[in-house]
């Protein structure tokens, strides 16, 4: 254990939350999905790598930007979301208990048939600004993370807006805040569950893009990004956007500083031992009610 | 209600006389080690009916208790010269008492977030085998001595056959423990915990407790069965025995054959593990194995969601009844 000087620590505080808001974004998606339908979307991993690959792939053959390709991931991986629930966790007796399992299925599915496809290299987008770095007094900045971040806030406010703003957004919240009463006053909540479903993938998706130039990634790289953001929207309150914007702000931080203090390889364990603190301490997480099914 | 429907005592019988015999008249090492990698998957996953069955709490995670259980006994062995086949026994007890320890946090959770929670435990147990590399010697991982009693190594022909035995001891005793426990009101608790918790504390029962018991129960023959398996291989690695795919496996073996059945497991086991074996005999590589697996697994959860042997156990008894209103009228 070293103790960093001052400039080392802001300089890596800086990094955590250019970090942290990707972490957001990708965890914005599952904690809403889980706050609609109470199903955790354990293939949100393979959808994020699913969509870095997309990105990775366009790039080969038309060296678009990857900010640029999201215009094109996004709707696609909306559409892959969107038909998932309603063609197949819709149907489900028990969603809440068989649903983990059945997208647990086909995070394994993807993941097999990505790395058939895409082999196991490590891929990573690199366009032509990803050496360079912005400095901002004698800090050093990563375009790629500013970017990334930028771009990460960006769709958080839109989400935000469709949340607050529209009327399929009211729709979410009232399904969020109770199913049966949203569908006693009108909401058609089987639509409403299939929108939300599509939006939190298309939210991935963007993750994905961002993730392709920030991380290197092949398909098995799945199961460490589904750990991250499940973390982060349990130690944020499962359902909860806020509680996960905060809980991936701080893991953000707190990662990057073990990986300065301690070791670089130490740094995934923050997540987990986060995970076993607040599950021991608040069960509940940061922003949410108990994580328990209601009766 | 009977559910040994099919797997009456007369089957049990042939099946364990077939299974002695099997090393005796299939010499290929190849199907003498599909067969113990078969009887292992039966271990692990009647182990993990335990908890996943008969108390309905889903671990994706028990792979952390085998890959424990493999590095105990390798290290015991390396350091101190255990022999695995005695010492696998004593030191899945210390795999139990730090599941009791895991269970008792994680078991504050319930349903999918109980999932995630199991998912992260292998990922911990990962990173300290790779990270704590003046005990665990890190990503290189652990060699054992080639298998044998005392110094003298087995012969290559001979060397699968203990394992065999072995494996077929604790699938036998696996196989006991998970009736006694069905049987006993131990059991009960645990099924009336699976149908409704709630109801199962307002009637006297000690849920956590059960569970938490459930939970250590479930990990001691994983991690029994992790000692052998890192015995039989001579060589493990963090990334190769701390895999979630193990965890997976277990749960899928189980749903296919039939979750919260006493033989289910291990139907399950003898249909999905000659079947995995076969297909990375044929294609190689991991990803189609994959791939295959999770399109199993996809597959039943929506179509069979009870699993084979309810299935046909509720055929047949409708037949029956068909039978018995034919005959009556």
């Amino acid at each position: 254990m070293t103790m960093p000087s001052t400039h080392l620590l802001i300089q890596t505080i800086i990094l955590g939350l250019l970090v942290g808001g990707v972490y957001a974004l990708m965890s914005s998606g599952l904690t809403l999905i889980f706050g609609v339908m109470r199903v955790i979307n354990v293939a949100h991993g393979a959808f994020l790598v699913l969509a870095a690959y997309l990105t990775y792939w366009i790039f080969q053959f038309t060296e678009l930007d990857p900010i640029v390709s999201i215009v094109f991931t996004a709707p696609v991986l909306f559409l892959i979301g969107w038909g998932v629930q309603r063609y197949i966790l819709s149907r489900l007796e028990n969603p809440e208990r068989s649903s983990v399992l059945v997208t647990f299925a086909f995070a394994i599915t993807m993941e097999g048939l990505m790395g058939t496809f895409w082999k196991t290299t490590f891929r990573s987008v690199k366009p032509e600004y990803v050496n360079e770095v912005i400095k901002f007094a004698t800090y050093r900045i990563p375009v790629t993370r500013l970017i990334g971040f930028g771009a990460a806030l960006v769709v958080l406010l839109i989400l935000y807006i469709i949340l607050q703003r529209t009327n399929l957004g009211r729709a979410i919240r009232a399904t969020i805040q109770d199913r049966s009463a949203a569908q006693l006053v009108g909401v058609n909540v089987q639509a409403v569950s299939a929108l939300t479903f599509g939006i939190g993938i298309a939210t991935a998706a963007v993750g994905g893009s961002l993730l392709s130039m920030i991380y290197p990634f092949n398909a098995s790289s799945q199961t460490d990004w589904i750990t991250r953001v499940l973390s982060i929207i349990v130690l944020g309150g499962m359902g909860s956007l806020p509680g996960a914007f905060i809980a991936a702000i701080i893991l953000g931080v707190s990662e990057q500083l073990t990986a300065v203090v301690f070791r670089l390889y130490w740094s995934p364990i923050v997540f987990y031992v986060a995970l076993f603190l607040i599950l021991i301490f608040r069960p509940q997480g940061l922003m949410g009610e108990t994580v328990r099914e209601k009766a | 209600m009977k559910q040994s429907l099919i797997f009456r005592n007369a089957w049990l019988f042939v099946a364990l006389i077939v299974l002695l015999a099997y090393p005796q008249f299939q010499k290929n090492q190849y199907y003498q080690h599909v067969m113990i990698m078969t009887m292992m998957a039966a271990v692990l996953s009647s182990s993990w009916n335990i908890l996943g069955g008969y108390a309905g709490y889903t671990s994706l995670g028990h792979a952390a208790f085998f890959g424990l259980g493999g590095y105990l006994v390798a290290l015991a062995h390396n350091r101190y010269g255990w022999h695995p086949f005695v010492s696998t026994w004593f030191l899945a007890i210390i795999v139990t008492g730090v599941a009791l320890i895991l269970g008792w946090i994680s078991l504050r959770t319930q349903g999918s977030a109980f999932v995630v929670v199991t998912i992260a435990m292998v990922f911990i147990f990962r990173l300290l085998a790779l990270n704590l590399s003046g005990i665990t010697n890190g990503a290189r991982g652990l060699t054992q001595p080639r298998p044998g009693w005392g110094d003298v190594p087995w012969s290559p022909e001979f060397i699968k056959v203990p394992f065999h035995y072995i494996m077929l001891v604790l699938l036998c005793l696996t196989v006991f423990v998970s009736w006694r426990i069905r049987q006993s009101k131990f059991g009960l608790g645990l099924i009336a915990i699976r149908e409704d918790e709630g109801k199962a504390e307002a009637v006297g029962i000690n849920t956590m407790l059960y569970k938490v018991l459930a939970f250590g129960f479930s990990a001691y023959f994983v991690g029994v069965a992790g000692g052998i398996y890192s015995y039989f291989f001579t060589y493990i690695d963090p990334q190769f025995i701390f895999d979630v795919f193990t965890g997976v496996t277990m749960v899928l073996i189980a749903l296919l054959g039939g979750r919260g059945t006493l033989w289910g497991p291990v139907l399950g086991a003898f249909i999905m593990e000659p079947l995995g074996n076969w297909i990375i005999g044929e294609f190689g590589g991991t990803q189609i194995h994959l791939t295959v697996f999770g399109g199993i697994l996809l597959g039943v959860m929506l179509f069979m969601p009870q699993g084979i042997l309810p299935t046909i156990t509720n055929v047949i008894q409708q037949r029956a009844k068909a039978r018995a209103a034919q005959v009556q009228s």
